[in-house]
């Protein structure tokens, strides 16, 4: 190599050691910290993001939670064969039911937190949610049910609380046991099964040690720690459709669930029948756009923020206490939004001007 | 179809051909000259794709039925068409915006879920197995409650 050609050769080299150096500064300071991914899951698209993981982490971390929403899904599906519709078939019968400690867990935290609602969140009514067509992921066009068949239906009185939950010792091993004397009892889970599978998501990424998380299932979600020096920042979409209403930072470890008239509905001669229904008209909640609940576990706020839709913009306070839910947000059909000192203190309204605020204390 | 990834462009070795300039003493090669060019370059690119996101240049990012993943930038208006099992889902890109136009589903929800803007938000039209996110490169919202 010829003495005059070193120079310029080692500047280039240099030079490109300089980009390395910075290309690989931008390139790595944020994104690789952060990993995010999307799936369809619990029928509906599922988002989970994580802070301080690396790429072969964060798709292991993603895969444990997409099986574990599936394995929820499964076994709790209102509808399609699943371990919950071959329970009620058999409830139905008057049959004594074996099932696992899991299931009988489930079924007895649901009867707890519809006992606190007073029963305004009922997962006894399957067989109604059945009846306004939305055991379907696709409704066909069609009237509502009549009155008097929705009517004949509550008489019955089917409620989550009457189903018979024991447990014997048989051989050193605890069985389980689920009994029904009212035949038109049909559980459906929609209202908590969501929250109990973002729980158990949250649970199979801390045994994978990871402490910073968001597990957001159609809009629902609970986030764990931060994102990085920051915490996590969460818009609360306006009910109407459009834009963010609200934003907030979640702090360790909270869920933020929101029931809206939005989410499934079906129109007929022009009217607009939504999928909360209220187990004591038989018919959709009134009153509410929507309501979100912030609470430490995603079960409890996903069934609270049922629960508050159907007590709607008159009775929700009293309902929210009897809960122990402390952070609510409720938009009634008029737009104000009625909001617990707790809740206010948390939320930054994004739209301009600032919509009307209701502040009040759960009663 | 239009369609982008967002990533970014490799750069060529531009040091294969800097040992046949012998000519010039003092200062720098051609060679030298190309490759702070294209370091200059792509420091620009750079800190635009990583510090300078204004929420402005938004990317709308498909799952389709078939199993394929992509982005399109939210700049320039236009309408996709997008086949699933069902049929063609339409979806339009205006103003920055993106939304369902039409769709094979019975029950509309992807068509009702309006204009997505706001970095986080999705729509999906589940009957027929698509999806789009909208991705904004400020991460104004690390997740979008709803």
């Amino acid at each position: 190599m010829m003495p005059g050609t070193r120079r310029p050769r080692r500047l280039a080299g240099l030079t490109l050691l300089l980009f390395a150096i910075l290309a690989g500064g931008c390139g790595r300071d944020e994104p690789r910290q952060a990993y995010e991914a999307q799936f369809l899951a619990l029928g509906t698209l599922v988002k989970v993001s994580l802070w301080g993981v690396d790429e072969d982490q964060g798709a292991a971390a993603v895969r444990a939670v997409e099986a574990e929403l599936n394995r929820v899904h499964e076994t709790w599906h209102a509808w399609r064969p699943s371990t919950l519709s071959d329970l009620n078939r058999r409830l139905a019968t008057g049959e004594t039911v074996t099932v696992d400690e899991e299931t009988a867990a489930v079924l007895a935290e649901a009867q707890r937190l519809s006992r606190l609602s007073g029963g305004l969140f009922e997962p006894g009514i399957g067989a109604l949610v059945r009846l306004w067509g939305f055991h379907s992921d696709d409704r066909p066009a069609g009237p509502p049910p009549a009155d008097e068949t929705t009517a004949r239906l509550l008489a019955w009185r089917p409620r989550i609380i009457e189903l018979e939950i024991t447990h014997a010792t048989e051989a050193e091993d605890t069985v389980w046991h689920l009994h029904s004397t009212n035949p038109a009892l049909k559980i459906d889970l929609g209202g908590f099964a969501k929250g109990y599978a973002v729980d158990r998501a949250v649970e199979r990424l801390r045994a994978l040690g990871i402490g910073d998380a968001i597990v957001n299932a159609g809009g629902d979600l609970r986030a764990i720690g931060r994102h990085g020096e920051r915490p996590w920042r969460i818009g609360i979409r306006d009910p109407r459709g459009e834009g963010i209403i609200a934003a907030l930072e979640t702090r360790g470890d909270e869920s933020v669930f929101t029931s809206g008239n939005y989410e499934r509905f079906f129109e007929y001669e022009g009217v607009r029948y939504h999928h909360i229904l209220d187990p004591r008209t038989g018919h959709p909640a009134r009153g509410t756009l929507s309501v979100t609940v912030i609470h430490a576990d995603a079960a409890t706020a996903d069934a609270a923020a049922t629960a508050l839709f159907v007590a709607g913009p008159q009775d929700w306070r009293a309902t929210a206490r009897q809960m122990g839910v402390e952070q609510v947000m409720l938009i009634d059909s008029e737009m104000r939004i009625h909001v617990t000192p707790a809740m206010n203190r948390r939320l930054v309204f994004q739209s301009q001007p600032i919509p009307e605020v209701i502040v009040s204390a759960p009663d | 179809m239009p369609r982008a990834e967002p990533g970014i462009s490799t750069v060529t070795d531009t040091e294969t051909d800097s040992g046949i300039d012998d000519g010039i003493r003092s200062g720098l090669s051609r060679a030298d000259g190309a490759v702070i060019a294209a370091t200059l370059v792509l420091l620009v690119f750079l800190y635009g794709t990583f510090w300078g996101g204004t929420g402005a240049a938004d990317l709308a990012h498909f799952h389709t039925a078939d199993g394929r993943e992509f982005s399109v930038p939210l700049d320039a208006d236009r309408t996709l068409e997008l086949r699933g099992p069902l049929g063609i889902s339409v979806i339009e890109i205006r103003d920055g915006q993106v939304r369902f136009v039409a769709s094979p589903c019975r029950g509309k929800q992807c068509i009702h879920a309006g204009w997505l803007k706001q970095g986080g938000e999705f729509a999906a039209c589940l009957p027929n197995r698509i999806s789009v996110a909208v991705r904004s490169r400020d991460r104004h919202f690390d997740s979008i409650n709803f």
